[in-house]
């Protein structure tokens, strides 16, 4: 990250509760984590898993339990992420052992049973309804404090997301990427280091979907269908894998676009599919990579008319 | 004599077909051991038993008489063997220095946890880094990407990276495949001056490379052991003859 990334990171922190409502700005931030830790797996270490929302779902629903059963944030939290944590250990030692499509399907296939467990066992998630009820504590009753909240296990995600990608381990992610044999044949134990990469992007989504309870008091259950997982892979890409904040570009894009598009015409995600196919045709880097080549070519023609003025001078 | 590899009666079947049967072989500490043969004759099946990729269907490897035998490939760096691809085996988007600098970093891990630490806490690996980009003369390439280099530059970062690992036996199947004639003679003089430093096993096609520089040269026909002795002895060997020229 360079000293012009921070700064527009913290102007998008500090004005964004003024430019858009409450609930959507909190919300892009929850995204934000759930799809820059989702490039850690996906962009840095190259494996797309296609069962995400298995973790943030799963996390919301502790983390509902939890406060319904009266215990406190500060239990409700590290427990569910914790939860998540182990699960996606379980969950990833048997996927790491198949790669390519066979690691996206069993990804998918573990997403499809817990949402199976969600959508059945109704006593304890609502089933189809949602776990509904769930009140806010009152130091974050407000809309300002709220965001202060989440505005600081955001930048406390970020920090720490952005240790693990500059630590050795960081570099073993990109190995793997890049030729996972060669790796494996300097001493590297690749299969561990898939299961690492896939736990740390898992529990930042479950510490995410712990969080995303308290933004309408309830879990709704497509927040564990496999369609979500699609749409955390989709704001990844659209935002671009190419860099560490380049997914929140897109979790701010997703989000405000569909917000928007969804009050004027029903059929809005037609309008995402069509942008999707672009950005996957067109542009592999995402909306990021597109902006970085645009600040590139404004210097160098800056930079040009400036020599150009000297020659005349 | 002290040997550092043993290799006893390993074999492998792949269904019908016998790639390598009932070879024994001896490395001495020290040396350069050539393995050669024709095309098919199952030398990278034999090299990738050794290296931990394929399982052999029978037989025994001892490293320092511990057995090694069908161990994964990521622990034999950390037990000092190193191996080198038949192909170009690098990770091309990385810079050279990243390239080597994993693979130095790999092996001189102190702790469980010193992939969490900050990178600048390794001064020693940045160094050592460097001394090996130096030696196999790619200094003036050392922040371009892998990808960027010629051949010839990427099969000396291929053996930058197994240096890496700062190995006792070094595990070389076919160094100078594809390489143009000078450039064969340079990797040819690198495994000479590596071979003061290092044991190694060298697998090769081309017989003139191995007959300069090998100590001991086995030849493998059609999976089997069909003869064994120093260059001189090979090169007068009859049955080596017919086995390059295709009677065998
Ligand atoms: N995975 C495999 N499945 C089936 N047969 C194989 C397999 N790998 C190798 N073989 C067969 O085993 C024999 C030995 O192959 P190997 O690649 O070891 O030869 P080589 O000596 O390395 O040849 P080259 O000089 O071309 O590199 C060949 O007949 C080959 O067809
Ligand atoms: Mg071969």
């Amino acid at each position: 990250m360079n000293k012009y990334t921070i700064i527009c990171l913290i102007i998008f922190i500090l004005l964004g509760p003024f430019l858009l409502p409450n609930a959507t700005i909190t919300e892009m931030l929850i995204f934000g984590i759930v799809a820059i830790s989702t490039n850690i797996m996906l962009g840095y270490t190259g494996m797309l898993s296609f069962g995400q929302a298995l973790f943030f779902g799963t996390s919301a629903y502790i983390s509902g339990l939890i406060l319904l059963a009266g215990f406190p944030i500060f239990l409700a939290i590290p427990i569910a992420t914790l939860g998540s944590f182990l699960i996606s250990l379980f969950v990833g030692y048997f996927c790491v052992k198949r790669e390519g499509l066979y690691f996206i399907c069993l990804t998918f296939a573990f997403n499809q049973m817990f949402y199976f467990i969600a959508y059945v066992w109704t006593e304890v998630t609502g089933g189809e309804d949602g776990l509904v009820g769930i009140t806010r504590p009152e130091f974050i009753d407000t809309q300002f404090s709220f965001y202060v909240f989440i505005s600081i296990l955001f930048l406390t995600s970020l920090y720490l997301m952005y240790k693990i990608i500059t630590s050795p381990l960081g570099l073993i992610f990109k190995l793997i990427r890049e030729n996972p044999s060669r790796a494996e044949a300097i001493g590297y134990n690749v299969r561990f280091f898939k299961l690492v990469s896939f736990s740390i992007a898992s529990t930042f989504t479950g510490l995410a979907g712990s969080l995303y309870v308290l933004i309408h008091s309830m879990v709704p259950i497509d927040q564990i269908h496999w369609l979500k997982s699609g749409d955390i892979i989709f704001m990844t890409l659209f935002g671009g894998v190419g860099n560490f904040l380049g997914p929140l570009i897109g979790v701010v894009g997703y989000i405000w676009l569909s917000d928007t598009f969804s009050i004027i015409w029903a059929r809005w995600p037609l309008i995402m599919g069509v942008i999707f196919a672009i950005i996957v045709l067109y542009f592999r880097g995402g909306v990021s990579e597109l902006l970085e080549n645009l600040v590139k070519k404004s210097q160098s023609y800056f930079k040009k008319n400036k020599d150009e003025k000297y020659i005349k001078n | 004599m002290k040997n550092i590899l043993k290799i006893n009666n390993l074999s492998k079947n792949f269904g019908n077909v016998s790639a390598v049967n009932n070879v024994n072989l001896e490395v001495e500490v020290g040396s350069i051991h050539s393995v050669i043969g024709p095309n098919g004759a199952g030398k990278s099946t034999f090299f990738n038993m050794i290296s931990g990729v394929l399982p052999p269907s029978s037989g025994k490897v001892y490293y320092k008489n511990n057995d090694i035998t069908g161990f994964e490939s990521y622990k034999l760096p950390h037990m000092g063997i190193a191996k080198c691809f038949q192909i170009t085996n690098v990770f091309p988007k990385l810079s050279v220095r990243e390239n080597v600098w994993s693979s130095v970093f790999s092996c001189a891990q102190k702790s469980k946890f010193d992939f969490l630490k900050p990178l600048s806490n390794f001064k020693y690996v940045a160094e050592e880094t460097e001394k090996i980009i130096s030696d196999v003369g790619l200094s003036h390439k050392i922040n371009d990407k892998a990808e960027e280099l010629s051949h010839g530059q990427q099969r000396m970062l291929e053996m930058a990276i197994t240096l890496g690992a700062k190995p006792e036996l070094l595990l070389l199947d076919e160094p100078t495949q594809g390489l143009a004639p000078e450039a064969t003679l340079e990797m040819t003089k690198l495994i000479q001056k590596l071979s003061k430093k290092y044991t190694i096993l060298l697998i090769e096609h081309k017989m003139h490379i191995v007959m300069e520089i090998s100590k001991v040269i086995t030849v493998l026909n059609f999976g089997e052991v069909i003869d064994e002795g120093t260059p001189s002895e090979v090169k007068e060997s009859k049955k080596v003859q017919d086995a390059y020229l295709g009677r065998g």
